[in-house]
């Protein structure tokens, strides 16, 4: 039940932002996309939650032809940069939203719905906050509850797109922590694209640095620290 | 690999292709056919008719006339706008919101009702009625009227756009400028109306067109007397009453180059200034 | 003169830049002149009848006609600027075509156009002989002259205000709201009417009132197109002008009142509305 990535390559108009990128991760791996702006990274991530369409290659992930499917049918929960919460929603609403549009035969009741939110808000350590909005909520507790509604509808991929990056500091290491943690706990595998070197080593079990559309190197991040295989990675590195 | 998949946030090629069809149906039906056909008509005697008819003696004195409310109504409500954008965004003072629905009101309100109210005033059994017929003061009928009631529908205008724009701009500025000792007036010159002048600008421009344009309200105060007292859509009505079909859209021809001149302005204003007009986003 | 005398110190202004007393001295000036005054002579003059004079005054058979046409077809008018002004912010927000900037200034036209000349043209357009309206002769279908043109003309003229108010609130709204509802498993539909909806209803609001507090007053653009039939087709501010020709100023003025009783409840639930939606954002 690995994911393989076979080769993706996209374009947008002339420029090209995927160009043969590949990479195996295992079952209930977490990997790192780590580079520089217009290294591919967030492309390759979209790719995958089927909210861009690759020109060439192939992902097979849970014995699916992935790229096939549309984003709704794929179960990949994702996080974006800026949260994308619903302002109209409160955050059970948020929360529960994954759950209440599925077709009536999947759909949990009410009461177990309610139940789930309150497990998920207690596992982002937001506990009691169903009834809040979001506008209401800090920068991190909003981050937290994006998690937490990408996690409810038990996704078998988790997408996380520089989810830290509008965040300070302090929060970011607490959240990253806390990712890790939630992480372990669900067994899900795990894409995470930042440009922090720093943040995609301490969580990741599996770093793969990009430049211009490619995969540089990939592996686990003592590894790469310790042999840089292009001048490119290790300049990145050193930075 | 079958590529029949859309991305979540685009419509299907049927849907654009329906809403589109739909989009340019009714702009076009509702909002295009009347002012090609103003033209239409307009020019259906030729263009010699056409000319004949605007250079006719009571459209040049309606045409006159409109210009003169127009160059009256305009720069009063431009200070009037000037002055009320100043004390409500640099000052705080208690009944500021109750300030500013009052400057509003005029748009929500009926142009006859905006008219009507000038007639309860001046007319004849209006409040000062019998004081200016012993004085034979005339107001209604007149021009003192038509500017009366032309200033009230376009009060707003300036106002409504400077007061926002102001307010986003801030005291910091003028602040400094009294720090450095510059005088109220210096400071507004030299400070404020740099930052506002295409904000001013925009809203003069659409102030002007209303005037120009003002119907109801000017109709209930004008008497439409013709040659003397018929503002340029006055004297379109007249004409259209009269069965004089290329006359009347003569002049709306008129009218109408003037609005399309006024959107081509605003426009171009919209486009390259956007983030000196405040209410771009605010109508 | 010498200077010696007292040095009188000045008031203290309590404001740090200058030209308070004169900006808000003239705004007021020439507010209460303009504004308020002319509408206090408004809201005194029907009271010359008494209450009872005044209700008997706004409760003929004819007024309660008028008032019932002004008011129902600019509701009916706003329901469908509403309608068509969605599906047309829509596409001129989110779909790239050649010529779509040239649509979107149209859709200003009904502002900038004097409502005399469109009310000449929608008439001609619209009669029996005009370009539509002959179009729709042969379905017995009559617009011009009828509560229908009425109508027209109403959507006409509230269509801007309609489309304007949901342009910016649709930009806002952008793609990953979007993107978020696919990933979590919703449709196109759902999508539409669990999220994008909900986050518009502030401004479909705000341009539906708009449109219809437009509409209920207005003049030039109707009474070409509208036959103006007591009874039928007379809207309420062509009353308010038949009885100041016939010099009943308090019977005009009564309906005055009542236009601008509703003017100021459209302007006070407007104001609710934005507050309303900023408390959501």
């Amino acid at each position: 039940m690995s994911l393989t990535v076979d080769s993706v390559s996209k374009k947008f108009g002339r420029f090209a932002a995927l160009n043969g990128a590949s990479f195996v991760a295992p079952q209930g791996g977490f990997v790192s996309l780590l580079g520089p702006s217009g290294s591919g990274k967030t492309t390759l991530l979209r790719i995958l939650g089927g909210l861009e369409f690759a020109d060439s290659g192939m992902v097979r992930f849970a014995d699916l032809n992935w790229l096939d499917m549309p984003a709704r049918t794929r179960n990949a929960g994702f996080v974006f940069q800026q949260y994308a919460l619903f302002r109209h929603m409160t955050v059970a609403g948020n929360i529960a939203f994954g759950l209440k549009v599925r077709p009536r035969a999947y759909r949990p009741s009410r009461s177990e719905i309610r139940e789930r939110v309150k497990r998920l808000l207690d596992l982002v350590q937001l506990p009691g906050l169903e009834d809040r909005y979001p506008s209401q909520l800090s920068g991190g507790q909003r981050q937290r509850v994006a998690l937490a509604r990408a996690l409810a509808i038990e996704p078998r991929m988790l997408l996380l797109d520089e989810p830290f990056g509008a965040l300070d500091a302090k929060v970011r290491k607490e959240l990253r922590a806390d990712l890790r943690r939630i992480h372990d706990h669900a067994g899900v595998t795990t894409v995470f694209v930042t440009h922090d070197q720093e943040e995609a080593f301490a969580v990741a079990d599996l770093v793969a640095v990009m430049k211009d559309g490619r995969i540089e190197q990939y592996g686990a991040p003592a590894e790469v620290r310790r042999n840089p295989r292009t001048a490119f990675v290790s300049e990145f590195l050193a930075a | 690999m079958s590529r029949k998949l859309v991305r979540p946030t685009e419509d299907p090629l049927w849907l654009k292709a329906l809403l589109g069809a739909i989009t340019v149906g009714f702009i076009s039906i509702l909002l295009l056919l009347p002012l090609l056909l103003v033209f239409k008509e307009a020019l259906a005697d030729g263009f010699g008719a056409f000319w004949k008819a605007l250079i006719e003696p009571d459209t040049l004195a309606s045409v006159r006339l409109s210009l003169i409310a127009a160059a009256i109504a305009v720069p009063l409500n431009s200070v009037f706008g000037i002055a009320a954008a100043w004390c409500v965004a640099k000052f705080d003072f208690p009944g500021k919101t109750f300030l500013v629905t009052l400057i509003d009101l005029p748009f929500s309100v009926s142009p006859v009702v905006s008219g009507l109210i000038y007639v309860l005033v001046f007319g004849m059994q209006g409040w000062f009625g019998k004081y200016l017929i012993a004085h034979d003061i005339h107001i209604l009928f007149a021009l003192p009227g038509i500017v009366l009631a032309t200033i009230f529908v376009t009060f707003p205008f300036v106002a409504r756009e400077l007061i926002p724009l102001m307010q986003d701009q801030g005291r910091d500025e003028e602040e400094a400028a009294a720090t450095l000792g510059a005088s109220g007036l210096g400071t507004f010159l030299r400070v404020t109306l740099p930052n506002i002048k295409w904000g001013l600008l925009y809203s003069v421009l659409l102030c002007n067109a209303r005037a120009l344009g003002e119907f109801g309200a000017v109709s209930v105060v004008s008497g439409h007397i013709r040659g003397v007292t018929n503002t340029m859509p006055l004297h379109v009505e007249l004409l259209y009453n009269n069965y004089d079909y290329v006359g009347a859209f003569a002049v709306s021809a008129l009218l109408a180059m003037l609005a399309l001149i006024t959107l081509a302005l605003k426009s171009l204003l919209e486009w390259r200034y956007a983030d000196e007009l405040a209410a771009v986003h605010r109508h | 003169m010498s200077a010696i005398g007292l040095k009188i110190p000045l008031p203290r202004s309590r404001h740090v830049l200058p030209g308070f007393s004169l900006s808000l001295g003239f705004t007021l000036f020439y507010l209460t002149g303009i504004v308020l005054i002319p509408l206090l002579a408004l809201v005194i003059r029907p009271f010359e009848l008494g209450w009872d004079g005044f209700w008997a005054a706004i409760s003929t058979p004819r007024v309660l006609a008028s008032l019932r046409l002004s008011f129902g077809m600019s509701a009916l008018a706003a329901a469908i600027d509403s309608l068509f002004g969605f599906i047309i912010a829509w596409v001129l927000v989110r779909y790239r075509f050649p010529g779509r900037g040239l649509l979107d200034a149209i859709i200003d036209l009904p502002f900038a156009l004097p409502t005399a000349v469109a009310g000449i043209a929608l008439s001609t357009l619209y009669a029996p002989n005009g370009w539509l309206g002959s179009l729709l002769v042969p379905y017995g279908i009559r617009i011009a002259y009828t509560p229908w043109g009425v109508l027209v003309a109403m959507v006409f003229i509230g269509l801007p205000f309609t489309v304007r108010t949901l342009e910016p609130v649709l930009n806002e709204v952008g793609q990953e709201l979007e993107e978020a509802a696919a990933t979590l498993g919703a449709t196109r539909v759902q999508t539409i009417s669990r999220v994008v909806i909900p986050m518009l209803t502030p401004a479909l609001l705000t341009g539906a009132a708009m449109a219809f507090a437009r509409g209920v007053g207005e003049y030039g653009s109707v009474i070409f197109i509208a036959g103006n039939i007591p009874m039928v087709s007379e809207i309420a501010p062509l009353l308010i002008v038949t009885k100041l020709e016939q010099y009943d100023y308090a019977g005009a003025a009564a309906i005055g009142v009542v236009m601008l009783a509703a003017s100021f409840i459209m302007l006070l639930a407007l104001n609710g509305l934005q507050a309303w939606s900023a408390r959501r954002r």
